[in-house]
């Protein structure tokens, strides 16, 4: 055979193959770039829905280490002296103890923070959901004037001038050239790996329904029943509460849970202004609750006990869209007007409640601060 | 020359053998289409707004909704010589809050013409009552708020509203579930195509358009009077009797699409 020949068939035969490689990358084929970032692998708890990650900030090693050290990073906030982990604090499994979060100018905010534990799994954010994305929230407490109070194209311009973060960007998003994007980008990668399903709670339903004390398993099932008055006593927490999560983030729903008659807040309508969503809110994660006092979304409740003690007896059972479950939750009828939970069964909610701490979240040194 | 050939022989083959091993399931299917359903929910003869819709039920009673979900689930696609196809493995959350849920698409139904549909409003028992409720994904999932614990498996349908046309108003809770003897409330519907055809083609999509009344979860085989109704929330007889009220008559055609 003539050597051109040969030459000819061997090109021909690289370029088919050429073509053949490209066209087997959407099918999961040889990828003929090995450099860039690795893929991160998340740790699903069992019965937790499939999280969804946006196809343009997959999670990689690099880029949920950058995102650690922004979290932390205190030449995000105007003053230098807060970050992300300021309100947000481990510990607390990411709250900061207070009733309503104080930004870096020491003026409170309306509501408080919130935990970011299993943040991954909100289809809507914050107390109102005015946020569809992590990506857009986090760009809130950023430059908020009552939170860390810095535009992001400061924060961008301090960053790059440092030594230390623009080789991170590179190994993270392959370019030292920072960008808002990109911070919001690695601080949500970050917060996606916040992932909490190691409580007691979750051994129990693993271990086939075993290790509850009978007070932890009656509060259980208080959690999980809908009263039928004269015949199933229950406590109505699992329909905005809602299991793996503990909370409505994954539906996306907001509820008005009788905290008042008149709203000084509007929650949910002032995002939608709609009257009918008007003292709504979403129906945080009850995961890790015994860290994150004080409760609601003003903290006006210092202690469980107290919570418990607005839903079994001090709902106002006339405050407008009430919920359907709280206005029909009634255990005693015909006489009863509220929940009226004994002091048992408050006791035993509260029982349970307490197994859905998560040691290890709280201790994981992946989520610490690094500095 | 001699022992280059091989070589040579073996520079053609490789690309032709990765050629075929890219090639998708798909492409080898060549005999099955997709069907998309839609779905409009409607109360009488409007659409329903969550909320504002003022819905009246046959005997004049007036209720509006806040919450209506549903599970569609083991679509059945009937040929007119009785042949059937069941789709495996379908099981489709309708929530009217969320318009991406009100269209869905089955892939892989055989080519050829259809006369008829059925499908569960519900789940069935082998899946919600014999899976350990830890593997449920996507749609089935127990963070979408359609399940029970303690073996009572999925919540059917979800209708939560206010019924007005008392005095005062008062809430309206139907919970309806339940998949065991006597409080089994799995139903199937089967809206029927009045003698239109459903034309399935390899690789095409034609549409099936689904309206749902929520008015029918009362009116049916069963009326449930409204100002004595004290809401369902469990599986119960009176969750059967709602439940065969939909499965009669919420769910009609109302057009059908072929490409």
């Amino acid at each position: 055979m003539p050597l051109h020949l040969t030459r000819f068939l061997t090109g021909f035969s690289l370029l088919l193959g050429a073509l053949s490689l490209s066209s087997c990358r959407d099918s999961g084929g040889i990828d003929p770039e090995p450099t860039g970032p690795t893929p991160y692998t998340l740790t699903v708890p069992a019965g937790f829905p499939t999280p969804v990650i946006p196809a343009d900030n997959p999670l990689t090693n690099e880029g949920v280490a950058l995102g650690r050290m922004l979290f932390y990073e205190k030449q995000l906030s105007s003053t230098g002296t807060m970050s992300c982990g300021s309100c947000h604090q481990q510990d607390k499994a990411f709250t900061d103890g207070l009733a309503k979060a104080v930004g870096v100018d020491g003026v409170a905010n309306p509501r408080g923070t919130m935990s970011l534990a299993n943040v991954l799994w909100s289809s809507t954010l914050t107390w109102d959901g005015a946020f569809s994305t992590l990506e857009t929230q986090a760009l809130k407490p950023l430059e908020n004037p009552i939170e860390l109070h810095q535009p992001l194209t400061v924060s961008v311009s301090k960053l790059q001038n440092t030594t230390t973060y623009p080789p991170l960007f590179l190994a993270a998003f392959g370019t030292r050239t920072i960008t808002n994007d990109l911070v919001l980008k690695a601080l949500t990668q970050f917060e996606r790996t916040m992932i909490s399903g190691n409580s007691r709670f979750d051994k129990y339903l693993a271990n086939n329904r075993q290790g509850f004390t009978a007070d932890e398993r009656a509060g259980l099932v208080l959690y999980t029943t809908h009263i039928s008055p004269g015949s199933v006593r229950g406590a109505e927490c699992f329909h905005c509460h809602t299991q793996p999560l503990m909370s409505s983030n994954y539906e996306g729903k907001f509820f008005n849970n009788g905290l008042d008659l008149t709203f000084s807040d509007p929650g949910r309508g002032g995002i939608t202004k709609l009257a009918v969503d008007n003292g709504k809110f979403i129906a945080p994660t009850l995961r890790n609750i015994t860290l994150t006092a004080p409760y609601m979304h003003d903290g006006r409740f210092k202690t469980l006990e107290e919570v418990l003690d607005h839903y079994s007896d001090h709902v106002q059972m006339a405050s407008p869209g009430l919920d359907n479950m709280l206005l029909t939750g009634i255990n005693s009828l015909p006489f009863g007007t509220h929940m009226d939970l004994t002091a048992t069964e408050k006791r035993q909610v509260i029982a349970f409640l307490k197994t859905l701490t998560d040691s290890t979240f709280v201790t994981d040194k992946r989520f610490s601060n690094p500095f | 020359m001699n022992n280059r050939f091989p070589t040579l022989l073996g520079l053609l083959v490789l690309p032709l053998a990765l050629f075929s091993s890219c090639k998708k399931d798909s492409d080898t299917l060549d005999s099955t289409g997709s069907v998309n359903f839609t779905v409009r929910n409607v109360a009488g003869a409007q659409d329903l707004a969550l909320n504002t819709t003022a819905a009246t039920t046959a005997a004049g009673e007036k209720f509006t909704v806040s919450t209506f979900e549903y599970y569609l689930s083991n679509i059945k696609f009937t040929k007119a010589d009785g042949t059937t196809y069941a789709a495996p493995d379908t099981y489709f959350l309708v929530n009217q809050e969320k318009p991406a849920s009100l269209s869905f698409t089955v892939p892989g139904v055989p080519a050829g013409d259809y006369t008829g549909v059925s499908f569960l409003v519900g789940v069935d028992a082998q899946k919600t009552g014999l899976t350990d409720p830890v593997t449920f994904t996507g749609d089935l999932n127990q963070a979408n708020n359609m399940y029970w614990t303690w073996n009572s498996g999925h919540i059917f349908l979800k209708l939560e509203g206010t019924i007005t046309s008392t005095t005062p108003s008062k809430p309206l809770t139907c919970h309806i579930g339940g998949y065991t003897d006597p409080n089994n409330a799995i139903v199937t519907a089967a809206p029927a195509f009045n003698g239109a055809k459903l034309t399935v083609q390899a690789g095409h999509t034609p549409q099936l358009a689904l309206k749902a009344d929520v008015t029918k979860v009362f009116d049916g085989p069963n009326p449930v009077a409204l100002s004595t109704f004290t809401g369902a929330h469990m599986p119960s007889a009176q969750s059967v009797q709602l439940a065969r009220n939909y499965a009669a008559g919420m769910f009609s055609v109302e057009k059908i699409t072929t490409e």
